[in-house]
C-alpha cells in the first residue's frame, strides 16, 4: 500500500508479468481457464452437429436398415416451400414472443418488488421460485388436469366457469404460455433481484438528495445497471422458449399448437423422416442463432456504454 | 475432486460391469408400462421357477415406448432380447430387419390355428396374408364400450327415450342407436353428457375411433395389397362415418378435444357420460369398486353394427416379437414355446392379461371371469387393423391432421377432409414406392 | 447516512409487500393442488367438481415405493384381512402389492432412481459450475482473440432441441458404453449446463470492478492469488444463482435421462409420470414423487436464499 498505484489496468495479458514474476503468468492461465471448457463444448456437440448435419442431406429413415441416398438440398427445399412449416415457424414465434413477454412482466415485476427490505424475503423468494423447481414432464401432465373444465381449478380460479381452454383451438396456445410463464417467470425473477441487490445504496440515496423523481430513477439508475442480467435471462428464455416440446406437446396437440419443437419430434420419432427432420432442426437452429446473434450485440453495446 | 470423479467413475464401471454379467442367463423384454405389463412381470416368475432362468420386463412410459425401442433397433443393440410392440410396427420391425422371422416357429407349433385368427393376421402377420409371421400374439386389445346400466335401466329414462325415439331403451346394436342414445342422455345442465369418444391426435386414438366407426360402416382404409386409397379413403361409406364421429363429438363433456383411454375411463368414474369407448386393456380399473364408484352399474359392450350390417371393432393389442440383435435369441425362442402353452395362456387370461388363444377366448370360464371379457370375446373375432405398413406414422400424422380440425375444431368439410386424406395418403405412397 | 422514510414510501412498501403476498398466492394455487394430491385418496384425485376438502392419508406415498398392479375386482377377503394396515390401505384403493417368490413387496425402484439423480445432479452441478466459473472468468479478464465468437458458440450449444441431437448421442454414447451409466448423464448435464453457466458468471464477473485485482496484484499476491481471494468472495452471488438454476436443470432433465438409460443410471423424472399407463391414472402417486423429488432442489435453494440475494455491494469504486 506504499507503493505508488498502477493507474493503467493490465490489458494486454502477454507483455505484463502478474504479480512479482510468481505464478503462472497470465496468458498461461487465460488458456488453463477456457480452453478445456471450449475443448470440452467442441468434442461434445461437434460430433452430434456434424452427424445430424450429414444426415440433413439425406433420405436417412432411422427406423429401416435401407442404403442412405444421398438428395443435397431437397429436404431444405422441401420444408422451405412447405407452407405448413412456416405456419409453425410464424407460430412458434408468436409463441416464444406472449411466453417471454409474459416471464419478464412477472418475473421482472415481482423482483423489482421484492427488492426491498421485507421480512423473510429469503423465505419468500425461495417459494416464489418453486414452479420453476418441478420436474418439466409433470407440470405439464397436471396443468392439463387444472385446465379441464370438469375436474380442475383453473375455471373456479379465474371465475370462468365452464371455460374450454385446451381444447378450444382460440384459447389452447394461451393456455400453454400461461402455464411456461408460471413456471418460468421465477427465473426471470431471480437474475433480476441479483441485479437489483448489486445496485449500491448510494445511488439511490445520491438521487434522493437531488429530489429525482421515481421514474427517473427506475430509468436512469435501476434500468441501466440490471439490464445486463435481465438481457441474459431474456437471451435464454428466448432459446428455451423456441425450444418447448415437453409442455406443448403433452397438453394439446392441434394444428393450432403445433411448435416447431413437436412438429421436429414427430417427424423424427413418428414418421421416422430422420434425414428430413435434421434439415428442419438446422434451419430451425439458423433462426434462433440469429434472433440471439441480435440480443448478444445489444447486450455487448449495454456493456460498453 | 479427481478423486471423487475417478471413484464415480469406478463405480459407475462396475455397474456397468454387473449388468453385463447378469445378462447371460437372463431375458429382457421390453413393454410399455402399464397393467398388462405388470400382469406379464408376474406370469415370468413361473418361468423362472420351472426352467431357472429369470425374465425381467422393462418398461418405458408408453409416449416414450416407440422411441426407446426403435432407437436400440436402429443403434443394432442388444438390450433387448424380445420386443412386445405394437402392431403397427410390423412393418418398420420386419423390413428394417429387427425382427426375426417366426414362420417356422408357427409351423413348427401351429400357433396359427391355437391363435383367434383376426388375431394372427393383425399382431403376427407381413405382409398381409404373405404367410410370413413375426410376433406371436401377446396381448389382443379392441375396441369396446362401457356405459351406465343404472342411467339404461332407468324406468323413467326408458319411457322417456321410447317416447321420444320410439324404440326401447337398451344396449345400442346399431351406431345410429348409439347416436340416439348418446344425444338423449347429453344434458350440460346437469352435467351429465352423452359419451367419450377418443380425439387425442398425438399418436392414434382418434384414428382408432374413427376407423372403429368407418369399418362397420362398410368403408375401407384403402387396399392393403395393391395400396390403393382414392376412391376407398373418401368412400361415401366413410364420409358418413366421418360426420357421424362429428356428430358424437358434439355429445361429450367440455374440453374433450384430446382425449385417450385416461379420460375414457374418467367419464365414467366421474360420472359424467352415459356411454365411453375404450380400449379393453384399461377397463379392469372399471370393473373394481375401489378404483370406480359405479363399478357395479357399469355395463360393457363391443362395437356396434353399421347401417348395413357389418360389425368391426379397431385393433388394438400388442405381439411378442424377438429382437434380431438379441444375443440371447435361442433362449428366447424357447420362452415363447413355453409362452404359447394352453395352460400358461390360462394363466395369463387369469392373471388380467388379455390371451388371443382361440379356445380360451372361447371357453365359458373365460366369458365369465369378469363383466368385460364377453364383450371383448365378441370383439377379437370381428377386429380390424390400421395399415401396418412402415411408413404407418406418416399415414397417422396425415390423418390426424385431417380428422382432427374438423371433428374437434369444426373446420371444413368431411368431404373436404376424406378427400384431403386420400391425396396425402396416395402421395405417400408413391414416395414410397408402393404404387407407382 | 439514513434517509428517513417518508411516509408515502412506507405506503409503497406495504402496497409491494401485498402484492407479493398476492403474487405469491396465484403462484402456489397450482403447487397446493399437486402437493394435496399427494395425500388424497385415488377417488378423490379427479372429482367432479374438484375436492378440496378431504381426509390425508399417506397411502399415495406407500404407493410410490412399491410395485403394484391394478385389481380386476374385488380383494381377496383372505388376503385382506391378514394384510397390514397400510397395504389394506392400498387394497382399498384398487391395487395389489406385487411379491417375489419368498412373498416380499418388490419395490418400485423410485428410490434408487431418487439416489441416481442425487448422485448425476450434485456432481454435474460442480462440474458446470466450477468450469464455468474459470471460464468466465478467462473471458472477463483476458483478451482471447475471437472472444465474443467463442461466447457465442458456447451459447449456441444450447439452442438445439435435444430430440435432434437425441440420435447421434445415443449413437455416440453407445459406441464408448456410456450408455445407462452415471457417468454419461454427468458429462451430458455438465455440458449442457456449461453454456449457461459461463454467461451467467461471465456477467456476475463483469461487475466486479478490475481495480480490486489490480490493487492486489501491485501488493504481490498472483493472478491466482487475487481469483481466490478477492474475484471469488465477491462472486458469490453469480455462483450461487449458477449452482442453483444448474442443480434446477439438471435435477429435472427428462429428455435425455429418458433416452440414454435404463435400469441402472434411470433419474427420477422418467420415472414419476410413468404411472400414466393404468387404465385408471393414479394422480396421486404421481403428486406423491413430484412432492418427494421437489424437496431436495427446494432446501438446496433454502439454503444459498442469502447468498442469492447478496449482490456485490462492496461498492466504494463503481464505473
Amino acid at each position: 500500500m506504499s507503493q505508488p498505484a498502477l493507474t493503467s489496468p493490465v490489458t494486454n495479458a502477454a507483455s505484463v508479468p502478474s504479480g512479482a514474476g510468481r505464478g503462472m503468468s497470465d496468458l498461461a492461465i487465460r488458456n488453463w481457464f477456457i480452453i478445456p471448457t471450449i475443448v470440452f463444448l467442441i468434442v461434445f456437440n461437434i460430433f452430434p452437429l456434424l452427424y445430424s448435419l450429414g444426415y440433413s442431406f439425406t433420405d436417412y429413415r432411422a427406423s429401416m436398415n435401407e442404403p442412405v441416398k444421398f438428395v443435397g438440398l431437397q429436404n431444405y427445399r422441401e420444408l422451405l416451400e412447405d407452407e405448413n412449416v412456416w405456419a409453425n415457424f410464424t407460430l412458434t414465434a408468436k409463441y416464444v414472443i406472449m411466453s417471454v413477454l409474459g416471464q419478464v412482466v412477472v418475473g421482472f415485476g415481482a423482483a423489482l418488488l421484492l427488492n426491498r427490505a421485507i421480512p423473510a424475503k429469503g423465505l419468500l423468494t425461495t417459494l416464489l421460485m418453486l414452479p420453476m423447481m418441478m420436474c418439466m414432464a409433470v407440470v405439464g401432465l397436471f396443468w392439463q388436469l387444472l385446465y379441464n373444465p370438469s375436474w380442475g381449478i383453473v375455471n373456479y380460479v379465474f371465475l370462468t366457469e365452464g371455460k374450454v381452454w385446451l381444447s378450444d383451438p382460440n384459447v389452447a396456445l394461451l393456455a400453454i404460455a400461461i402455464t411456461d410463464i408460471w413456471m418460468w417467470a421465477p427465473f426471470v425473477m431471480l437474475l433480476s433481484l441479483a441485479g437489483l441487490s448489486a445496485i449500491p445504496p448510494s445511488l439511490y440515496e445520491a438521487a434522493a438528495i437531488d429530489r429525482a423523481s421515481r421514474w427517473f430513477v427506475f430509468r436512469r439508475i435501476t434500468l441501466p445497471l440490471v439490464s445486463p442480467l435481465l438481457l441474459i435471462a431474456i437471451i435464454f428464455r428466448t432459446m428455451e422458449a423456441f425450444k418447448t416440446f415437453d409442455i406443448a406437446f403433452v397438453m394439446a396437440s392441434m394444428d393450432e399448437t403445433e411448435l416447431v419443437a413437436i412438429k421436429l419430434y414427430k417427424m423424427a420419432f413418428q414418421e421416422w423422416q430422420t434425414g428430413r427432420s435434421c434439415a428442419l432442426a438446422y434451419i430451425v437452429l439458423l433462426a434462433v442463432l440469429a434472433i440471439t446473434n441480435v440480443y448478444v450485440k445489444y447486450l455487448n453495446r449495454l456493456k460498453a456504454r | 475432486m479427481i478423486k471423487a470423479l475417478s471413484r464415480i467413475a469406478a463405480a459407475a464401471a462396475l455397474f456397468g460391469f454387473a449388468q453385463v454379467a447378469a445378462a447371460q442367463g437372463q431375458l429382457t423384454i421390453l413393454w410399455a408400462q402399464w397393467d398388462p405389463a405388470n400382469y406379464l412381470q408376474e406370469l415370468v416368475k413361473d418361468y423362472e421357477k420351472q426352467t431357472g432362468t429369470k425374465v425381467v420386463v422393462e418398461t418405458t412410459p408408453w409416449p416414450d415406448f416407440q422411441n426407446k425401442a426403435f432407437k436400440e433397433f436402429t443403434a443394432k443393440g442388444s438390450a433387448y432380447d424380445m420386443v412386445v410392440g405394437d402392431s403397427q410396427w410390423l412393418g418398420a420391425g420386419s423390413t428394417g430387419g429387427h425382427y426375426v422371422e417366426l414362420t417356422d416357429f408357427f409351423k413348427k407349433h401351429k400357433v396359427a390355428e391355437a391363435m383367434a385368427p383376426a388375431t394372427v393376421a393383425g399382431y403376427a402377420e407381413y405382409p398381409g396374408k404373405s404367410g410370413k409371421y413375426w410376433a406371436i400374439p401377446l396381448e389382443g386389445d379392441a375396441t369396446g364400450f362401457s356405459y351406465r346400466k343404472d342411467w339404461f335401466e332407468d324406468p323413467k329414462e326408458k319411457t322417456a327415450f321410447k317416447a321420444k325415439y320410439g324404440y326401447e331403451l337398451d344396449v345400442p346394436k346399431t351406431w345410429k342407436e348409439l347416436g340416439d342414445i348418446a344425444e338423449f342422455f347429453h344434458r350440460p345442465k346437469e352435467k351429465r353428457y352423452g359419451i367419450s369418444i377418443y380425439t387425442d391426435n398425438s399418436y392414434d386414438a382418434l384414428v382408432m375411433g374413427v376407423e372403429n366407426v368407418m369399418f362397420s360402416y362398410g368403408g375401407d382404409l384403402g387396399d392393403y395389397s395393391t395400396h390403393k386409397v382414392e376412391g376407398i379413403v373418401n368412400s361415401k361409406e366413410n364420409i358418413e362415418a366421418l360426420k357421424f364421429y362429428k356428430r358424437l363429438y358434439g355429445f361429450t363433456p367440455p374440453d374433450w378435444g384430446k382425449t385417450f383411454f385416461q379420460e375414457g375411463n374418467q367419464g365414467i368414474t366421474e360420472g359424467l357420460v352415459a356411454m365411453s369407448m375404450n380400449f379393453f386393456a384399461f377397463f379392469p380399473a372399471l370393473a373394481n369398486p375401489t378404483t370406480n364408484k359405479y363399478a357395479k352399474v357399469t355395463g360393457y359392450f363391443a362395437s356396434p353394427k353399421g347401417p348395413s350390417g357389418k360389425q368391426f371393432a379397431a385393433l388394438g393389442g400388442q405381439g411378442v416379437s424377438i429382437v434380431s440383435y438379441s444375443k440371447n435369441k435361442e433362449q428366447s425362442m424357447k420362452f415363447l414355446e413355453w409362452f404359447i402353452r394352453e395352460d400358461v395362456q390360462k394363466k395369463w387370461a387369469d392373471l388380467g392379461g388379455y390371451t388371443c388363444n382361440a379356445a380360451i377366448l372361447k371357453s365359458d370360464a373365460f366369458r365369465k371371469a369378469t363383466p368385460y371379457n364377453e364383450a371383448f370375446y365378441q370383439s377379437m373375432f370381428m377386429v380390424k387393423d390400421f395399415w401396418a405398413v412402415p411408413e404407418y406414422a406418416e399415414l397417422l400424422t396425415a390423418a390426424n391432421k385431417r380428422f382432427h380440425p374438423f371433428v374437434v375444431g369444426g373446420k371444413g368439410t368431411a368431404e373436404e377432409a376424406a378427400n384431403g386424406l386420400a391425396k396425402d395418403w396416395a402421395a405417400t405412397f408413391k414416395k414410397y414406392g408402393r404404387t407407382k | 447516512m439514513a434517509i428517513v422514510q417518508s411516509r408515502l414510501s412506507r405506503w409503497w412498501n406495504r402496497g409491494a409487500i401485498a402484492l407479493v403476498l398476492m403474487l405469491l398466492v396465484i403462484m402456489m394455487i397450482p403447487l397446493y393442488w399437486i402437493g394435496s394430491t399427494a395425500f388424497k385418496a385415488r377417488a378423490e384425485s379427479t372429482t367432479v367438481p374438484p375436492t378440496v376438502f378431504f381426509k390425508p392419508e399417506i397411502t399415495p406415498f406407500i404407493k410410490l415405493f412399491t410395485s403394484r398392479v391394478q385389481q380386476r375386482g374385488e380383494s381377496d377377503k383372505e388376503a385382506y384381512a391378514k394384510a397390514p394396515w397400510w397395504e389394506k390401505q392400498v387394497m382399498d384403493g384398487g391395487d395389489r402389492f406385487i411379491k417375489d417368490n419368498q412373498g416380499n413387496i418388490e419395490s418400485s425402484g423410485y428410490v434408487s432412481r431418487f439416489v441416481n439423480s442425487i448422485i448425476v445432479a450434485v456432481t454435474s452441478t460442480f462440474l458446470a459450475v466450477a468450469l464455468g466459473t474459470i471460464t468466465a472468468y478467462g473471458f472477463s479478464r483476458f483478451k482471447m482473440p475471437g472472444e465474443d465468437d467463442w461466447l457465442f458458440f458456447i451459447l449456441s450449444t444450447r439452442m438445439l432441441p435435444p430430440v435432434v441431437v437425441a440420435i447421434p448421442m445415443f449413437l455416440m454414447y453407445r459406441a464408448v458404453g456410456l450408455v445407462d451409466t452415471h457417468v454419461g448423464l454427468i458429462i451430458l448435464y455438465t455440458a449442457f449446463n456449461l453454456s449457461f453457466s459461463v454467461w451467467l458468471m461471465k456477467g456476475f464477473i463483469d461487475e466486479i470492478p478490475k481495480e480490486y485485482e489490480e490493487a492486489a496484484l501491485v501488493d504481490g499476491y498472483t493472478r491466482m492469488e487475487a481469483f481466490f481471494k478477492i474475484v471469488l468472495p465477491q462472486a458469490t452471488t453469480g455462483i450461487a444463482a449458477t449452482a442453483v438454476f444448474c442443480f434446477i436443470t439438471a435435477w429435472n432433465e427428462y429428455a435425455f435421462a429418458l433416452m440414454m438409460t435404463n435400469k441402472n443410471a434411470q433419474t427420477a423424472p422418467p420415472y414419476i409420470p410413468s404411472q400414466l399407463g393404468s387404465g385408471l391414472t393414479d394422480w396421486t402417486v404421481i403428486a406423491a414423487g413430484s412432492l418427494l423429488f421437489l424437496i431436495p432442489v427446494a432446501l438446496f435453494t433454502f439454503f444459498l436464499r442469502d447468498h442469492l440475494l447478496r449482490g456485490v455491494t462492496f461498492g466504494a469504486i463503481r464505473r
